[in-house]
């Protein structure tokens, strides 16, 4: 019994048993792997490969609504191993009695672009985040914002401008939200509701990426 | 038109465009049920345990601090508003997502203590829960490619069954029993209850019950046994 449509290419149809044969035989490797490993980390990653495997079965099965679970079984994946990778850290210090922060080593930048045109390619990249819109146009603003945080914090300027951006982050995350229900209870207005979440999403990914630098810079200073 | 789920009528369905949530009186006495327990937890404070000293007569109070306690009530009431979700849900990714949630709320709610036994035991749930959702999703996956729909009424009303589905719905009930740590898994969880902070304990043992309960529901209706 098959559901496919005509219009499907039987090679793509071919391709199904086989992807999802792979997907297992990745799945096994990963399994064997954990079995015997026994240092805490290379388990979390072997971890990742099983991760990967169900990735693969669920791609192949090419449908729209596959890929409404590929991105949910991505995110679900990363938060459960950034979840883990926390009780790991908070642990070993726990353990050693030593205390961590986020980037523990301090960086230091020495690159003549972020002295000659910092604004430059800042405004640039903000500009061609915004023309894009949505999560791909946030994440380059926000490489914008990222780079002229690091310009300024490299040539000893001040930058507390950025302490506010979370709370703009959190009001535009509402937006994002209130533009799906418009979508899924007034179907109507799928124009408002489209407009809403891909600016929404692109101003909090924006400053995502900002406070990034924000809690960088905090780092920066260490030196 | 009257339609039927496993013998029970439905009382009435919420369409969100794609996502149909739909009631029998099974699923609102589960959903009520999830609901309560929710805002009892909600309103409640830990309380606070005594352990014995061992190789003395002394006992020692573990307490839970206040930033914790906020913490652990905030992912407490997730966890049970998922479970909620995951009672009226009527469609099988949603569920999916739901049981997901409660794997991560979980390694949450005992992730924040102090004890290394507990952090290692949440550690071990965590990697299981991880490894889990690979059957939980690969079932999903593997029923929509059988049955080229999620919609559990609209899988409700098919004639036929295939084994591709009575596959899927043993990873499923795999990956939901990985998720929530039941029986075969119980292992990696049992130190988690040597928490202090009772209440917000409780709802991870009232999760796996009610979806436990539901994911027998949904198979029963994916595999149509009867």
């Amino acid at each position: 019994m098959i559901l496919v449509p005509d219009v499907v290419s039987p090679v793509v149809v071919a391709i199904y048993a086989p992807a999802v044969f792979v997907g297992i035989i990745v799945a096994l490797i990963g399994l064997f792997g954990i079995s015997i490993e026994k240092n805490d980390l290379q388990v979390l990653i072997l971890t990742d490969i099983v991760g990967v495997a169900m990735l693969i079965i669920v791609a192949a099965v090419g449908t729209d609504l596959a890929e409404s679970l590929v991105l949910p079984g991505l995110v679900v994946e990363l938060a459960e191993i950034l979840a883990i990778c926390e009780i790991l850290m908070s642990r070993e210090m726990r353990k050693t009695g030593k205390s961590v922060s986020l980037i523990p080593t301090p960086l230091n930048f020495d690159m003549e672009v972020l002295q000659t045109s910092p604004v430059f390619i800042a405004v640039i990249l903000v500009i061609y985040g915004a023309f894009l819109s949505g999560f791909t146009g946030g994440a380059i603003a926000g490489g914008g914002i990222l780079f002229y945080v690091m310009s300024l914090t490299v040539r000893g300027l001040p930058s507390d401008l950025w302490e506010g951006i979370a709370g703009a982050s959190g009001i535009a995350w509402c937006l994002w939200l209130t533009g799906f229900l418009v979508l899924f209870v007034f179907p109507n207005y799928w124009l408002l509701g489209l407009m809403l979440a891909a600016f929404g999403v692109f101003i909090k990914v924006a400053f995502k990426a900002g406070l990034i630098g924000v809690m960088n810079r905090e780092e920066f200073r260490k030196e | 038109m009257v339609v039927s789920i496993l013998g029970s009528q439905i009382i009435g369905i919420i369409p969100l465009g794609d996502i149909v949530f739909y009631m029998t009186s099974f699923n609102l006495f589960m959903f009520a049920a999830a609901l309560v327990f929710t805002f009892i937890i909600a309103i409640s404070k830990t309380e606070t345990q005594i352990e014995a000293e061992f190789g003395s007569l002394g006992d020692r109070e573990i307490k839970v601090a206040k930033k914790e306690f906020k913490f652990r009530r905030f992912l407490a009431i997730i966890c049970g508003l998922a479970t909620a979700g995951a009672m009226v849900t009527g469609d099988l990714f949603d569920f999916t997502l739901f049981v997901c949630l409660i794997g991560i709320v979980n390694i949450g709610i005992v992730g924040a203590v102090k004890q290394v036994d507990v952090l290692d035991s949440a550690f071990q749930y965590g990697l299981i829960a991880m490894i889990a959702s690979t059957p939980l999703f690969v079932g999903a996956s593997l029923i929509l490619a059988a049955t080229g729909t999620i919609s559990i009424l609209a899988i409700n009303s098919l004639t036929y069954t295939t084994p591709m589905m009575l596959f899927g719905s043993i990873l499923l009930f795999l990956g939901v029993a990985g998720e929530t740590g039941v029986a075969p898994f119980f292992a990696t969880k049992a130190e988690m209850f040597r928490t202090p902070g009772s209440p917000f304990l409780l709802i991870i043992h009232l999760s796996s019950l009610l979806i436990i309960v539901r994911v027998i529901e949904i198979l029963l209706i994916i595999n149509k046994p009867f």
